[in-house]
């Protein structure tokens, strides 16, 4: 199965037209608009969302539904539930029998969305707190916590995934304390948890920095109000720090569920192959066995349950005045 | 038995902020359903006095009495008090009933009781119908009389009010001073109320309490305070004055701005150092001829009610109010009659500049 990757030549026309218009227009908004509708300006940006958001998914739609040779399909969705059906090709009809009926794909769907929610309510959990304490203006801590959060970004995601590499293997930093104190090794990777960790790791500050900026942004006398009013420190919290910081809630769990789901490459690292995740199925659709039609059906699919969940969330916050990204 | 009807007592109470003195060694006492006013220019520690009452500050030292027992361990959330805040702080995810029905839901109200109650705090401030609005979209005055609301619906033993007027149009604000003032009267809550508008003060008070560097000026009824201002910098701060430094020549005779007056006060000694204050109403614009001082008319503006005359005499500024006008650049006569100039002590001498930039 060979793929021609290169697009026909009215690709690239279409695009390098887009590209001209976009030069020119960003050109015409620099100068004084004289007769320019005001309009017009963002029309640079509509070109850009055409150019690298929409046309992209109208291509993985194309190829979600086609087939090798460009044919209008659906099988690329029934491989989805029924992925042994893929298996049984590569192995023949006559040892069909003797692979396991069941969808690989759809458990490791199911798997990544429950990964991606025990990681955002392990982040919230941990992350509120975080927040609360970097938010109280009493407390002289705040600033250097806000720092702590800050500079593991300042290093490479992969980079910071592989360093807990060096933490958590059999012959890591942790086992070697362990040893030293005379307890025996443990097994701490090739596990979901492990996993769990590398992604509450990554995605923690995602979680923490939108509460952090709801919850400082809250006009101190509410609380006072509060407690003026009969709330002890703990309902104050409750009756009012808390609901009034809701829209970074909802963002923080936007901002933390959505990098979750699609994770890859920390299962790869920390999980030992045992525990692929649906982004990293994609990938090695796209990359491994260069299957873009397959690739693109599950990348479809996944979308899907995003703007499932972003329009519950929506609901949820109803004003809409969580982070834009909602 | 006089202590008994003190509702609060403030003894001794002092405040360091990082070694900085915000209020020094304030006693205060605040009588069952009075109407007692905090007045003072910004940074005179009243809102950290109101504050402290509150609980939401704790005093450097001093007692803070409740009914004669000491209550400065006592959390704000357990005082007998409720605040009313400068900015409202108005609960923006609650509408206006769960608002003002916030404390009685703390204390476990039945739901009808608390739908009574609300409902006729609400007939109270002139907002009936407006249960179930947002906060945000009523108007500033609106949203003022929900927070009044909020915390007399818990009926306090104290309301303690922040400068609850300051973000109000002039009109809105004098509306509001008449309605806090009849409320005050028909519910007899204790009020406490801090303001740095004198006019204010004087409108709505029992008591008036001039605050300044954390001290204490003077207390008294508004009256009192207005025609016996302790000193002058209470009487620079309570209305207009005309304020120079004099000599008391004797007994009802002082000298100021170049000459001599009689006046009515008495017992300070001869050839002593004095504050004379003049209030801008109480200079008569006579007849060059027959006046204490002639002057030239430097300049005179329209106030409404009176014009106010600025009046040169030498090198002394008169500052004059009067419902009759004179053309500016005439030659006038002043007169002061004994009983309208007000002596009283200089001010304690580091305090003295402060009082002079005030001037």
């Amino acid at each position: 199965m060979r793929y021609n990757v290169s697009l026909p030549w009215w690709a690239y026309a279409v695009m390098g037209l887009g590209l001209a218009v976009f030069i020119g227009l960003v050109g015409l908004s620099i100068r004084r608009n004289h007769g320019i509708k005001r309009s017009l300006f963002s029309a640079p940006y509509t070109m850009w969302m055409i150019l690298f958001t929409i046309l992209p998914c109208i291509l993985i739609a194309y190829y979600a539904f086609t087939d090798t040779a460009g044919n209008f399909t659906l099988d690329n969705f029934r491989t989805f539930w029924d992925s042994n059906s893929e298996m049984k090709k590569l192995v023949g009809e006559e040892y069909a029998a003797s692979i396991p009926r069941g969808t690989v794909n759809v458990d490791t769907l199911v798997y990544s969305l429950w990964m991606a929610f025990l990681c955002t309510v392990i982040s919230l959990l941990l992350g509120y707190p975080a927040a609360l304490f970097m938010a109280d203006r009493q407390m002289k801590l705040g600033a250097s916590i806000v720092v702590l959060f800050v500079i593991p970004m300042w290093m490479n995601f992969l980079l910071r995934t592989i360093a807990w590499m060096s933490l958590l293997e059999d012959n890591g930093l942790i086992n070697m304390m362990l040893n030293a104190m005379g307890f025996k090794s443990v097994r701490l990777m090739y596990n979901s948890g492990a996993v769990l960790l590398g992604m509450v790791y990554n995605y923690l500050p995602f979680m923490v920095f939108p509460i952090y900026t709801s919850l400082s942004k809250q006009n101190p006398s509410l609380h006072e109000a509060a407690a003026d009013l009969g709330c002890s420190p703990m309902q104050t919290l409750t009756k009012v720090t808390m609901p009034l910081s809701l829209p970074g809630v909802i963002s923080g769990i936007t901002m933390v569920f959505m990098p979750s789901v699609t994770t890859f490459f920390i299962p790869r690292v920390l999980g030992g192959g045992n525990t692929m995740m649906f982004g990293d199925l994609i990938e090695s659709k796209f990359l491994t066995e260069g299957n873009w039609n397959g690739g693109s059906a599950l990348s479809l699919i996944m979308m899907l349950l995003i703007l499932i969940s972003l329009s519950i969330l929506r609901k949820a916050d109803p004003n809409g005045e969580g982070s834009g990204i909602v | 038995m006089i202590e008994q009807e003190h509702l609060i007592d403030l003894q001794h109470i002092s405040k360091d902020y990082d070694g900085v003195t915000v209020l020094d060694d304030i006693n205060l006492y605040i009588r069952k359903k009075e109407f007692v006013t905090l007045l003072g220019p910004s940074g005179c520690g009243k809102t950290t006095t109101l504050r402290i009452i509150a609980g939401f500050e704790t005093p450097s030292s001093g007692k803070l009495l409740f009914e004669g027992k000491d209550i400065l361990d006592i959390p704000p959330y357990k005082r007998r008090v409720n605040t009313v805040f400068q900015k409202y702080a108005l609960f923006p995810h609650l509408n206006v009933f769960d608002n003002i029905a916030f404390g009685l839901k703390l204390k476990k109200m039945p739901k009808d009781e608390i739908k009574r109650r609300v409902q006729s705090m609400l007939e109270l401030v002139n907002l009936t119908g407006y249960e179930k609005r947002h906060v945000d979209a009523l108007s500033g005055g609106q949203q003022q009389r929900i927070a009044i609301a909020r915390s007399l619906v818990n009926e306090p033993e104290v309301l303690l009010l922040d400068e609850p007027l300051g973000a109000l149009d002039l009109k809105l604000r004098k509306e509001m001073q008449l309605e806090l003032k009849s409320m005050q009267q028909r519910l007899g809550i204790t009020f406490l109320y801090v303001t740095h508008d004198q006019e204010e003060a004087l409108t709505m008070s029992d008591t008036i309490v001039v605050m300044r560097d954390g001290h204490i000026l003077q207390i008294g009824d508004p009256k009192h305070i207005y025609d016996e201002p302790a000193n002058a910098f209470v009487a620079d701060f309570i209305g207009e004055s005309n304020i120079f430094r004099g000599t008391m020549v004797r007994d009802e005779l002082v000298a100021f701005a170049g000459r001599e007056f009689p006046c009515v006060d008495f017992g300070f000694g001869e050839n002593v150092p004095v504050d004379v204050v003049v209030r801008p109403e109480d200079i008569t614009v006579v007849g060059e001829d027959v006046g204490q001082l002639v002057g030239t008319i430097r300049s005179v503006l329209f106030k409404g009610v009176h014009y106010e005359m600025i009046i040169d005499c030498g090198e002394y500024t008169f500052k004059v109010h009067s419902t009759t006008m004179q053309p500016q650049g005439s030659r006038v006569g002043l007169s002061i009659v004994p009983f309208n100039i007000h002596i009283m002590r200089p001010m304690d001498t580091p305090k003295r500049e402060a009082a002079d930039d005030a001037v």
